[in-house]
């Protein structure tokens, strides 16, 4: 009797310690907090940044950087709102965003290049499409042509799949296939997020066409060939590196104002010998 | 009867019911459950405040609209089509099998299986909607697009099936509690009444057990109402109610999916935002309309 009495208060004792527990870690330790860089956003960029994060810690004590997904929309919105100090951007700052954010005085740095290709399941590359021409591709984006039949390939319905709004590789996409980034897809049948989620919905299909970065193609994706006034560019990082394929882009980060300190020095880093062999190590090409 | 005139409104005895007096336990007690309701009563505010921009630049297309573009229309229709459509096939599928399993495990199985049943099933109702998730995107969506023969298997039904799967063990082993919390006396009495044991299940212990099984059930469309990491992997992510409307087989999108995809994007600021936070009302109150409903039809239930 005499414990059931007691078990409450230690109860509620150990309730309590835990709460101050939860409070006190939660509080920001002051000297900590200025040695970790925040980073989020694109997907594209982002093998770039976690492979130079691990080589920037090993070369600079004490430093953290924590790197998160979330889109290129994702990146400039936290860098914006002063969630993350670094955001990835793989396209350019859009006008909204510039105005949105004018307080914060957004200032990109390329880090690298890379292209957008127009990707397609396996199955249907060796069944045929090896190539399109941008008006194919608008009428597939548009469900106008809705059997890789009628571009060449084989009998069967073609899974078009489209971006998230916001996502840099969509923007870029979009811009060269219909001249206006933000246009929309009437014949999209699946929308994905990441260029993982986006690589593994195009390698499960055995019909689907996709849009996606250079760097992640691999035998189950595959680029097609652009077909643009009799002559087929292929989507490598040699056309992009001579500037003849036609949806390439810049891999910017994205910074509030001059980026100072250690944001700097990682900026820096990734803009070094170092850095930029990690981004050629990673699929695109270097800048510098 | 006015307060006034009974003697003893503020003695600790009241209607035959015995009121503790205000000690420090009433206060720290009444303290708590006000952090709670209030809590619940900020989300309720936050939502509604945030969301006004967008019901009042959108009107009531923002409830019928079909077309959903960021920076032009806002319409919330296909998502809550989604939620809903989802959340019913999940149900449909799983129902069967949760209620049927409930009633074996707890009237048939002997103690010692039936406890371990139950631990497997409270395992699997722990397991978090990522896992789920994964596993939906890499099996169940190209086993349902083999089998049905479609060009790709995300889809509302791959959406409620996985759903189907996910509320199965908590439906079940919240139903299989109410079950066996009905008295053993009363199977007992009808046994010895000359019943059939397919009789006292069905016409004793599963009435008596019924409002337990219904708040079971409500939760189960709570939690599937409410799933989003799941859900967002195998629904396809379109903003399209499909023709016809019961074609099942095409994508579709729930609220919580679309929140799952958008909200980092435009996190607090713009009308995009308050757009977001309006399909999150718009959640809010449908599992508020099913707890009250719920509720309803328990009060109606209790003899």
């Amino acid at each position: 009797m005499v414990r059931g009495v007691e078990r409450p208060r230690g109860f509620l004792l150990a309730m309590l310690a835990l709460v101050w527990c939860a409070i006190g870690t939660a509080a920001p330790g002051g000297a900590a907090e200025e040695q970790t860089i925040r980073v989020a956003g694109s997907t594209t960029v982002l093998p770039i940044v976690s492979k130079a994060a691990d080589r920037f810690k090993v070369s600079h004590r004490g430093a953290a950087v924590s790197v998160n997904a979330g889109g290129s929309g994702v990146g400039v919105n936290d860098v914006g709102n002063g969630r993350a100090q670094i955001g990835m951007l793989s396209r350019e700052l859009t006008r909204e965003e510039r105005g949105q954010f004018k307080n914060a005085g957004l200032k990109t740095h390329a880090v690298g290049r890379d292209a957008v290709a127009c990707v397609v399941s396996s199955e249907v590359y060796s069944a045929g499409v090896k190539t399109l021409t941008r008006e194919q591709i608008r009428d597939i984006y548009l469900g106008k042509i809705g059997n890789w039949k009628d571009v060449g390939g084989p009998d069967r319905r073609i899974v078009v799949i489209d971006k998230e709004t916001h996502r840099g590789t969509r923007h870029v996409f979009m811009q060269y296939v219909f001249g206006d980034e933000q246009a929309r897809a009437p014949g999209a049948r699946l929308v994905t997020g990441s260029n993982n989620e986006e690589q593994t919905k195009v390698a499960q299909s055995d019909a689907a066409i996709g849009m996606l970065s250079v760097a992640w193609i691999n035998p189950d994706v595959v680029g097609v060939g652009i077909r643009e006034g009799g002559k087929v560019i292929q989507p490598t990082l040699e056309s992009v590196r001579d500037g003849s394929f036609p949806i390439s882009r810049n891999l910017n980060l994205v910074t509030a104002g001059e980026p100072r300190g250690i944001v700097k020095e990682f900026i820096d880093f990734i803009l070094g010998p170092e850095g930029q062999k990690i981004v050629e190590e990673s699929g695109y090409v270097a800048v510098r | 009867m006015s307060p006034s005139a009974d003697p003893q409104a503020n003695g600790p005895e009241r209607n035959g019911r015995y009121f503790p007096g205000r000690g420090p336990a009433y206060w720290v007690c009444a303290g708590f459950a006000c952090v709670a309701l209030g809590a619940a009563g900020i989300l309720l505010g936050y939502l509604v405040a945030e969301s006004l921009p967008a019901l009042r630049s959108q009107g009531w297309p923002f409830l019928l609209g079909k077309d959903w573009f960021v920076g032009e229309n806002y319409g919330a229709l296909p998502m809550i089509y989604g939620s809903v459509m989802a959340t019913a096939l999940a149900l449909a599928l799983a129902l069967p099998f949760a209620l049927g399993g409930a009633v074996f495990v707890a009237e048939f199985l002997p103690a010692r299986a039936r406890l371990i049943v139950k631990s497997i099933m409270e395992l699997l109702a722990g397991v978090p909607g990522i896992v789920y998730g994964l596993l939906g995107m890499s099996f169940l969506a190209p086993w349902i697009k083999d089998a049905f023969g479609l060009i790709d298997g995300n889809s509302l039904l791959a959406a409620g099936a996985l759903l189907g799967i996910m509320v199965l063990p908590t439906v079940m082993t919240l139903s299989e509690d109410a079950l066996r919390s009905v008295p053993a006396e009363y199977r007992e009495n009808a046994l010895s009444l000359g019943l059939t044991q397919t009789e006292v299940v069905f016409s004793v212990a599963v009435p008596q057990a019924l409002p337990g099984i219904a708040g079971a059930v409500f939760l189960g469309v709570g939690r599937a109402m409410g799933e989003t990491i799941a859900v967002l992997l195998v629904i396809g992510g379109i903003d399209r109610i499909p023709s016809p409307w019961y074609d099942v087989f095409s994508p579709g999108q729930s609220i919580p999916s679309k929140l799952g995809r958008e909200a980092a994007e435009s996190l607090g600021y713009g009308l995009h935002w308050n757009a977001l936070m309006g399909l999150g009302l718009v959640l809010l109150l449908m599992t508020m309309a099913v707890a009250f409903a719920g509720n309803l039809f328990l009060r109606r239930a209790r003899p």
